[in-house]
């Protein structure tokens, strides 16, 4: 673990010690060279995970998201390049320090043994984000924003150390992978009901939840363009791994104590999806968006079953993946006409056809068409909770219209139809932007070719 | 003040302090107690205008009231147990007692309400010496007497002085009120634990005491006491204002910086003893403190204050050069891998 975890520390020198010209081409090239060293870990013989120490380990649910981790640090570089070049230098490599330091948290999350540990740095997540945001963000409400992310995920993540703590106490370790082998039904009393509850709203605070996802949609408007993505395709995934793997240890309390959250998770992404319908703000849509996907994460971890464990971490990767390619196409509209409302730049395909074209790739990755990844985790979450419940396929399928009505919606408006007379003079699309959706598209496609890595333990 | 007189006065203070940690007689403590009050009287108003008059009153009278308490107690636990020897305290009014005093000394609620008027009152520098030498004396008595001390008292006074310090800090825009209200908060902090493992305590008051001395050297360099003060550093030396960032991040306990240390060992330490309710309750209202710290960096660090030119070259007479201030930075953000080293304290 350490040859992804020390070259990553060590994109920082390499940022401050760059010449003026050469910074992002430094940083960019190593952080792509660190993402196919990760590529590796991709392959688990056993059923067993990689131990490659007391302190880390990688597991078919972890490897996925920790090359999706890395791969994101070349892309979060080469979008920041545009609106970072009026900058000053230093600025600049404090900027690029900053995400080096959150991939470094976030590599060293996944992969982390005890429990502790992985809540330190899930903690330790926050304060480069919470940077990121107010630091650059553009707007004078990313202030608010930013309160608002640091303060709902520690309110829900501080009763977390607490359960934690206690369970070390019990049960002597908080070891992964012991506690895996020593796991026992937890007794069932009002404590244990508490102890549930703990441990599992950081997780749901983080994903999140319909009722506590007040943060989401002012976190990603106003963050920059690698704030978002980081946001999007990352950090919310963080919340589900944590579900994921805590869940294994709160038996069999999640039988009657998940009822509440799957309802909100049930009604929210309808609710979610609704809005989306009727934003006028481009990256608030995106947002909404993230939220509904990860609903149906949360009703796949909290149903517990094979294929919708399956399902969860297919899905988690897609719309890493989805949602971080959509809000760089936002973002490339953001940098010409700098507002984020969607009619003021519409009918882009007649000006910029390519770009027109990774448009439509995105959403129809984003509305689950076949036979990409998002319908495969789509498909198995909504299976394996028709299986569960008869009645859930009504929400399901009205989740999936809705998905799709406002998927199209989006391209329809910024990409169909006439475009107006103020936007004739935009600049073309740059090798950058192009690449940069190449390199979001490709892997999802050609994931679609062999989807069994990323579909966790569970397979 | 000529500085013969100063340096006099500077080593009664240390030496009043030193008397009370190191004696084992009740009557010298008291006497420690005393020798230090009377000697930081001068210190505190080192500035001769009536606010610093005022804050050294409030601040003489406070501490008096609790030295006399104090010297009650030692009396109480003379007539039960026939010995001036600092052991336990035999008596439980005694010891009751003496929690109280000392509670006024640290500035614990409900004895909390000097400590902002007494430190904003009188300079930084000597802000400084109220809030990290003072706390000392009391808390090794504290430490030393902790097996028999009241439970129910003592905890009570440690939460509701975290939600003091930290609901009485948000409406504060005075640096100086500022660090009273944390210092108020960490002292609950610190008392709360005291019973459980005194050892934690004197780790976070390390740590306490490293960080209230970081933030303190930083307001002193740039000469700034109010929060509007604070945010033209990004004008004139704009590292401090990253400093300034990680340290009140540190403060308000936030992983993996090194403030998260003692909060996390308190929090281990006290659910070891199956307390659940009383950790999360003090973790959530430690939030408290954290918004203010949070709103200080954002007019600090995170935006940039509006300031015309004219502002730019604030009167400063000599570039202070404060040698000690490098690695208190480093120790107040990045100790918390050293946490497995807390072992050797056992």
């Amino acid at each position: 673990m350490l040859k992804i975890i020390i070259p990553t520390i060590m994109l920082m020198p390499l940022t401050w010690l760059s010449k003026k010209n050469m910074i992002w081409i430094n940083t960019t090239t190593y952080s792509l060279l660190i993402s196919l060293i990760s590529l590796s870990l991709l392959n688990q013989p056993s059923n067993n995970s990689l131990n490659f120490s007391l302190m880390f380990f990688s597991d078919p649910l972890s490897a996925p998201l920790l090359v999706l981790t890395t791969w994101l640090l070349p892309l979060m570089l080469m979008a920041s390049q545009h609106h970072l070049s009026k900058e000053p230098l230093t600025r600049k490599k404090l900027y690029i320090t900053m995400l080096t330091m959150l991939q470094t948290f976030l590599i060293m999350t996944f992969t982390a043994t005890e429990l502790i540990s992985f809540y330190i740095l899930f903690e330790a997540t926050l304060v480069p984000t919470l940077i990121i945001i107010t630091r650059w963000g553009n707007q004078t409400e990313r202030l608010n924003a930013g309160l608002y992310f640091l303060f709902y995920t520690l309110m829900g993540s501080l009763p977390l150390l607490v359960a934690l703590i206690s369970i070390q106490n019990l049960t002597g370790s908080l070891n992964f992978l012991l506690i895996q082998y020593w796991n026992q039904a937890l007794p069932d009393s009002w404590s244990n009901i508490f102890l549930w509850l703990a441990c599992m709203m950081a997780f749901m605070v983080k994903m999140p939840l319909y009722g506590l996802h007040l943060w989401l949609p002012k976190a990603h408007v106003e963050a920059p363009i690698a704030g978002s993505m980081v946001l999007a395709a990352i950090l919310l995934k963080l919340g589900g791994y944590g579900m994921l793997r805590i869940t294994t240890m709160l038996n069999p309390q999640t039988s009657f104590m998940a009822y509440p959250f799957l309802m909100l998770s049930l009604w929210g992404m309808i609710m979610t999806s609704s809005i989306c319908l009727r934003q006028t703000d481009l990256k608030s849509l995106i947002a909404y968006s993230s939220v509904s996907h990860m609903a149906l994460v949360i009703v796949a971890v909290l149903i517990q079953t094979p294929w919708s464990y399956m399902g969860a971490t297919a899905l988690m990767i897609a719309h890493g993946l989805t949602s971080s390619m959509l809000f760089c196409l936002a973002n490339s509209n953001y940098e010409r006409t700098h507002s984020r409302t969607m009619i003021l730049a519409r009918g882009l395909q007649t000006l910029l056809p390519l770009m027109a074209a990774w448009w439509l790739l995105a959403s129809l990755t984003n509305l689950a068409l076949p036979p990409s990844i998002n319908l495969i985790g789509e498909l198995f979450v909504v299976m394996s909770s028709f299986s569960w419940s008869n009645i859930t396929i009504i929400l399901m399928g009205a989740n999936i219209t809705i998905t799709a009505l406002y998927s199209l919606y989006m391209l329809i408006t910024t990409q169909r139809g006439k475009y107006t007379h103020h936007i004739n003079s935009i600049k073309p699309s740059f090798t950058r932007e192009n690449a940069l959706m190449a390199l979001h598209m490709t892997p999802l496609l050609l994931l679609s070719l062999n989807p069994k890595i990323i579909l966790g333990f569970t397979y | 003040m000529n500085p013969l007189i100063f340096t006099t006065i500077l080593m009664t203070v240390l030496l009043g302090t030193m008397i009370v940690m190191m004696s084992s007689h009740w009557l010298m403590i008291w006497i420690g107690f005393e020798m230090n009050l009377l000697a930081i009287i001068p210190i505190l108003m080192k500035k001769y205008n009536p606010r610093t008059m005022e804050a050294s009153t409030k601040y003489f009278l406070t501490q008096a009231t609790a030295s006399m308490l104090l010297m009650m107690a030692i009396i109480i636990n003379l007539m039960h147990s026939g010995q001036w020897t600092i052991t336990k305290v035999f008596n439980p009014t005694a010891s009751i007692i003496m929690t109280s005093a000392l509670a006024m000394k640290l500035g614990l609620t409900p004895f909390h309400f000097w400590v902002p008027e007494v430190t904003q009152g009188i300079s930084l520098t000597s802000g400084l010496i109220l809030l990290t030498w003072q706390k000392l004396a009391p808390m090794s008595i504290l430490y030393q007497i902790s097996p028999s001390i009241n439970l129910n008292i003592l905890l009570t006074m440690a939460v509701l002085s975290i939600l003091v310090g930290g609901w009485g800090g948000l409406n504060q825009t005075q640096l100086r009120k500022i660090m009273a209200y944390s210092s108020i908060a960490h002292m609950g902090w610190m008392t709360a634990v005291l019973v459980y493992s005194p050892t934690l305590t004197m780790l976070n008051m390390l740590i306490y005491i490293m960080m209230t001395l970081t933030m303190f050297m930083l307001f002193i360099q740039s000469s700034s006491t109010t929060t509007l003060s604070l945010s033209h550093t990004w004008n004139k030396t704009p590292l401090t204002t990253t400093l300034i960032l990680i340290t009140l991040l540190s403060m308000g306990g936030l992983p993996p910086l090194s403030g998260f240390m003692p909060k996390w060992m308190i929090i281990q330490e006290l659910t070891k003893n199956s307390s659940i309710i009383l950790p999360t309750l003090m973790a959530i209202m430690a939030l408290l403190n954290l918004y203010f710290y949070m709103r200080l960096t954002y007019s600090t660090s995170l935006t940039m204050f509006p300031s015309t030119n004219n502002m730019k070259m604030k009167w400063q007479f000599e570039t202070k050069q404060i040698t000690l201030l490098p690695p208190l930075i480093v120790m107040s953000s990045l100790l918390l891998p050293l946490t497995p080293m807390l072992s050797i304290l056992d």
